[in-house]
């Protein structure tokens, strides 16, 4: 009884060997990005008339601040847009008129990134900024919305995104 | 069982635990520098106490003013406190095309350079410009054992050795070199036998006296006692006399109760006592016989 069963488990590995199979194998690897974006500051919008929002310091609002670090020179673009739509809102009675801008804020080495706010490249609500040097550059955005008509914003929390993504050369 | 030997052994490596991180290095970050618009600074102000301290990071930012057009240069700057020049000085230009409202947030690795070496800090401008809401800080580590005598545990750590005051040898006394010393003299085994035996005589002469002496005193000393206990006995003789008598006087019981005057003079005459009278008249007779007599001077 010990042997047949022995013989058994024997025959069974012996056909499992001779059967033809085709089989991938993966290669896994992660390369990890150069150029990482992250939050400083979130942006509140001021709300200095009926029918006004926005991030201007003076108009009671904050403007968002971006970080984007580069460990890698003349490797990456970054492309901030500002909003152009509300992401969450009241239901709005006309439309709004959209208006923003992003400038460079803060810097960690003002000789190589000095001339980052004059190159940059606008294109809409976006700006394109080449990142030609390693280290970490702060962005503001402003931005504005104006309702149609001159109709009042009704009451209720508002949120609109800004993007930005670093873009490989 | 078990909880006991783990707590034990927590008891007995607790002690040495705590000690030794005391000793261990540790790190840390300094204030804002930069206290009020003069933009200097003295590191006295800013960095810890402790020795051992190395600075590893200089952080600092702030916002440049300055028109568009303008090419401004800022230096952020420590001098060097053991030399010329700096210890550290980091330059950011401003170029044109930089404007008001931009502002810089830099780390600057230093390595580790000993506070000794950080002299007074300043943040210098060149061109048409300023700076405003500046922050400069500074990361530092501390090694407790930087210094190994700080502390027997510290690595490297060697006992102290107490000064010697060298002796120059030359000014030593050496009998040898002593003029006085005879060291040629040669002295026979008989006359150092003799020598021997006469200083063991006066030795021995010497201690008689000595005992003498102290069985002289011993005696003295007896006699003197005795008569001090004599003394001591009758003054505790009189002593004890008198609080005899003391108590004697103060036992005497004296009766209660009410004492009304026992005298009751009934008025009367109160003849002169005789032997007062006689007393009297005599002392009279020889009063007025001594005033006569300055009388009778005369008449004799």
């Amino acid at each position: 009884m010990f042997n047949l069963k022995t013989g058994t488990v024997a025959a069974l590995l012996v056909l499992s060997a001779g059967a033809g199979y085709a089989q991938d194998t993966p290669i896994n690897g992660t390369v990890q990005s150069r150029c990482i974006i992250q939050t400083d500051q979130p942006g509140i919008y001021g709300n200095p008339n009926a029918y006004t929002l926005s991030t201007t310091n003076s108009d009671g609002g904050s403007p968002p601040v971006i970080r984007v670090d580069v460990t890698l020179a003349a490797a990456y673009y970054v492309d901030i847009t500002a909003p152009s739509e509300f992401s969450s809102s009241p239901s709005l009675p006309d439309v709004v008129t959209w208006a923003g801008d992003t400038s460079v804020k803060t810097m960690s080495d003002s000789t190589t990134m000095g001339g980052y706010e004059t190159g940059k490249l606008e294109t809409g609500y976006t700006d394109r900024y080449d990142l030609t040097a390693t280290g970490s550059t702060w962005f503001q955005t402003t931005s504005t919305a104006t309702m149609g008509g001159s109709k009042a914003f009704p009451g209720g929390n508002y949120t609109a995104l800004v993007e930005a993504a670093c873009i490989a050369k | 069982m078990q909880k006991k030997l783990l707590l034990l052994l927590a008891l007995a490596s607790w002690p040495s635990y705590s000690y030794s991180e005391s000793l261990a290095p540790y790190w840390g970050t300094t204030g804002n520098a930069i206290t009020d618009q003069s933009l200097n600074w003295s590191m006295g102000n800013v960095l810890p106490e402790p020795p051992g301290l190395d600075i590893q990071n200089v952080i600092y930012s702030y916002t440049i003013q300055k028109e568009s057009g303008e090419w401004v240069t800022v230096h952020v700057q420590n001098e060097n406190a053991n030399g010329t020049g700096y210890i550290f000085r980091e330059t950011d230009e401003w170029k044109p095309g930089t404007y008001t409202g931009m502002g810089i947030n830099k780390v600057v690795p230093v390595g580790d350079l000993p506070r000794e070496l950080w002299g007074p800090g300043s943040i210098e401008v060149e061109g048409n410009g300023s700076v405003y809401d500046a922050n400069v800080t500074y990361t530092y580590k501390v090694t407790p054992c930087y210094d190994p005598q700080f502390d027997p545990n510290c690595p490297g750590y060697k006992m102290p050795v107490p000064d010697i005051y060298e002796v120059n040898l030359d000014d030593l006394y050496d009998a040898t070199k002593d003029e006085n010393i005879d060291l040629d003299r040669n002295v026979s085994l008989e006359q150092n036998d003799e020598n021997l035996e006469e200083n063991e005589k006066d030795k021995e002469e010497a201690e008689e006296e000595a005992k003498r002496k102290y069985r002289l005193e011993k005696a003295l000393s007896v006699a003197d006692a005795a008569s001090l206990s004599a003394e001591n006995a009758r003054i505790n003789a009189m002593n004890m006399a008198s609080v005899q008598k003391l108590e004697t006087y103060v036992v005497a019981g004296i009766p209660g109760g009410v004492y009304d005057d026992a005298i009751n003079l009934i008025d009367a005459n109160i003849p002169d006592g005789k032997n007062g009278l006689r007393n009297g008249l005599a002392q009279q007779l020889l009063h007025k016989q001594m005033v006569e007599m300055q009388y009778n001077l005369n008449a004799n």
